[in-house]
């Protein structure tokens, strides 16, 4: 063993486990005044076992139930122009709104859900999405001479129900405006019935409650590291 | 450190745990490369709602987007594909649809569990298209009796040679009343309406590594690595011999090799193929990534049982479910495709999807009350042709994560596969409204391909070494030592799910391999 290292060694069998643990011991200095270090002092031994690791093994569980964003706040529409998101709430108060016990889409805050959604979704979906209210409103001013979010349920019926389609998954209407009809009910549906607001309400109900399922957590989660080296 | 092995096998699921099974009960030492990691359910899940994801159930956008089947609960299962890219000629996407943990896509089957029969076996001869296997049921009829009885396949006997029968678990359960009313359609057509064959494995998981691999472990001849990509495989110019495998470690990317005197392949069709083509091996034929076929999916109906409406339905009448096996060209041959399909059928008591009716508001959710619990399914799985021209082959354009060159893959459905399809579904909605069913949704489109993970046949199996990769054993015609033992060595697709055929192709190759070497040919 070269001497440095031996020195080393030396030292480190020479700390007291009382003073490797110091950082759980109870200290009769404020941990916001630390002891000046004299200049000539001794070096401070090197690291041993990580003293803190033993305390948080030890650490009882914190009696906490983590919340969901959703029960205290609302998400911040951001991508929708004001007058998108504006018939996107009208189109969700209309597709879906409160019926018997169940949350509408509203109360659901899947407007504002949906616009975080599609913000983080490919060009060719928030085109469609964009292209797709912009037309409904267009739609709207054009057949009544109002914007679609002042339309009366009977006419935002009128502009609605010509498009709806009945389709199988993975397989939407082709035709563009048609898809953004049935897909933005699809995803208002989602969003809703999925939505923390849902599952409150309609807990108990077994043919109406929310999806749930068996959750994956990345096993070996390396993906990101290998993108980071990469780029 | 070994500087050995007697058999190195690379992947996992059902052709390397069943080649691991056989070799190992015969005394063969082996190991086992996985791509992935090992999973542990009691570690790597948990049951949650969907409002606690950070997507709320929707898939997370841009992410997996030609896996189909990925959601927001299971997308950690799934081969991202920025981390193994795969190119595709412009216009014909394809779904290549990967799992590299442990166990591979064994760990998340249907379980459905078919024969394929000698109109399978034998196409050309019956209907002059493609090529004939070099095999015959008659050859792999044993191998599918033993595989059966290891999977517990349940399933009822009828006597049809395009459905052959097997050594099943019987299924003595009634039939429920929608299912009645659909065979009985079924007959007034000439149409069978079968009951269909499954997996029971243990607890409802078939697995490789509940079924196969514990018994290759048993025997202490088994190891495996988990986590390490097989980049190439080696051939000893003296011999021509494969004799080394090279490979990364997933996580850390260090570059290793080890020695093997025999490889078996089986890493899935594709996968298999791509390392054989990378390593530059066991293609004098030039046939290696042609042929490229699988099974059509998503063209179908969905129907609603009138008398399981309004809160009225039961399990006798609406919990069950059919296989309709092929029944096109069998005897008269149809106007405007070759070959056959099947169609999966099914009911349930279970609350019906919104997208079945073009309505909202209040009138959907009635809809959606009247209507739950009566709802009945039927889908295709239709028979792709092998084409030449449809192929894979290396992109050196594109690398994966670890820096081997991607696969290109080049296919699309013909006319054949488009007009099966359309058969299909309008077969299905006559079949429907003779039951009495009313029809809510259809769809003639097929998925893209790729999508039923059932990708067979880039590594044709044949007698000529001029035209085929492997003879009839899943054995390279160039390198002795080299056997390919997953769903590459397919001449073609049928309607079936290939499972039970791969595991059966798996076991009779390994048998044949234990078997050259005790006799000291390999």
């Amino acid at each position: 063993m070269r001497r440095r290292d031996f020195v080393k060694a030396v030292l480190a069998a020479s700390v007291s486990p009382k003073a490797m643990m110091g950082q759980n011991a109870p200290s009769a200095v404020a941990p916001s005044a630390p002891p000046p270090i004299h200049p000539k002092a001794a070096p401070l031994p090197a690291a041993g076992p990580v003293p803190w690791m033993r305390g948080l093994q030890e650490a009882k569980p914190l009696p906490m139930n983590a919340l969901v964003p959703d029960a205290v706040a609302r998400t911040n529409a951001h991508f929708f122009s004001d007058r998108q998101i504006a018939t996107l709430r009208q189109l969700c108060e209309i597709l879906l709104p409160p019926l018997k016990k169940s949350p509408g889409a509203i109360d659901a805050g899947t407007p504002e859900f949906l616009d975080f959604l599609i913000s983080v979704s490919p060009p060719d979906v928030q085109q469609m999405y964009v292209s797709g209210l912009d037309r409904l409103d267009a739609e709207a001013r054009r057949k009544f001479g109002l914007p679609f979010t002042a339309v009366n349920v009977s006419q935002a019926d009128e502009l609605i129900r010509p498009w709806l389609r009945t389709w199988m998954t993975d397989h939407p209407p082709s035709d563009p405006y048609e898809k953004f009809i049935n897909v933005a009910h699809s995803d208002i549906r989602t969003a809703t019935v999925n939505s923390k607001a849902w599952n409150d309400a309609m807990a108990t109900d077994a043919d109406r409650r929310s999806e749930e399922g068996l959750y994956w957590y990345p096993v070996d989660p390396d993906v990101t590291q290998i993108y980071q080296r990469r780029s | 450190m070994t500087d050995e092995v007697d058999v190195l096998i690379i992947g996992s699921g059902h052709s390397g745990g069943m080649a691991a099974k056989i070799l190992t009960g015969k005394g063969i030492s082996c190991l086992m490369l996985n791509a992935g990691p090992v999973a542990d359910i009691g570690k790597d899940t948990e049951l949650r709602q969907a409002y606690t994801l950070p997507f709320r159930g929707f898939k997370q956008p841009g992410r997996l987007p030609h896996v189909f089947q990925s959601n927001e609960f299971n997308a950690n299962t799934w081969v991202d594909e920025k981390e193994v890219p795969y190119t595709v000629t412009p216009g014909n996407q394809y779904n290549w649809v990967r799992v590299r943990l442990f166990g591979g896509r064994s760990l998340f089957w249907s379980r459905q569990s078919f024969r394929l029969s000698d109109y399978e076996f034998k196409g050309k001869s019956h209907d002059g298209f493609g090529d004939d296997w070099p095999i015959s049921l008659a050859d792999l009829s044993p191998y599918y009796s033993r595989v059966e009885e290891i999977f517990r396949v349940e399933g009822s006997t009828y006597g049809l040679p395009q459905y052959p029968d097997g050594n099943f678990v019987a299924d003595d359960r009634p039939w429920c009343g929608s299912m009645q009313r659909f065979r009985a359609a079924g007959e007034k057509l000439g149409i069978p309406v079968c009951k269909q064959r499954t997996s029971l494995g243990i607890d409802g998981l078939a697995s490789s590594i509940n079924l196969l691999l514990p018994d290759a472990f048993e025997t202490g001849k088994l190891k495996a690595i988990p986590n390490v990509v097989v980049r190439e495989l080696r051939v000893n110019p003296k011999t021509g011999r494969v004799h080394e495998a090279h490979f990364v470690d997933r996580l850390s990317r260090r570059e290793m090799s080890v020695k093997a005197r025999v490889v078996v392949l089986a890493a899935g069709t594709l996968e298999s193929t791509r390392l054989l083509l990378n390593s530059k091996l066991a293609n004098s034929s030039g046939v290696m990534g042609h042929y490229l076929i699988d099974q059509i999916y998503g063209a179908g109906i969905v129907c609603s049982v009138p008398e399981a409406r309004d809160g009225k339905t039961t399990c006798e009448l609406m919990e069950g479910a059919a296989l309709v096996p092929r029944f096109r060209n069998l005897q008269n041959r149809s106007k405007n495709f070759i070959r056959g399909y099947a169609l999966n059928v099914s009911s349930s008591t279970h609350p019906m999807d919104p997208r079945n009716f073009a309505a909202y508001g209040k009138d959907l959710e009635d809809k959606l009350d009247s209507y739950s619990g009566s709802g009945f399914h039927v889908g295709i799985m239709g028979e792709v042709l092998p084409h030449y021209e449809y192929q894979v082959s290396i992109d050196k354009s594109a690398v994966d994560a670890w820096n081997i060159p991607a696969l290109h893959i080049n296919t699309r459905y013909t006319d054949n596969e488009f007009n099966m399809a359309r058969d299909a579904v309008d077969t299905s909605m006559e079949l429907a409204h003779m039951a009495g069913f009313e029809l809510l949704a259809k769809n003639y489109d097929p998925n893209p391909p790729g999508y039923s993970i059932h990708e067979l046949g880039t590594c044709r199996m044949g007698n000529d070494p001029k035209t085929s990769v492997l003879n009839k054993w899943c054995q390279s015609h160039d390198i002795k030592n080299l056997f390919v033992v997953d769903g590459s060595s397919f001449v073609s697709a049928g309607w079936q799910n290939p499972t039970m055929t791969i595991l059966s192709l798996a076991m009779r190759a390994s048998e044949y391999l234990a078997e050259q070497m005790r006799q000291g040919n390999v």
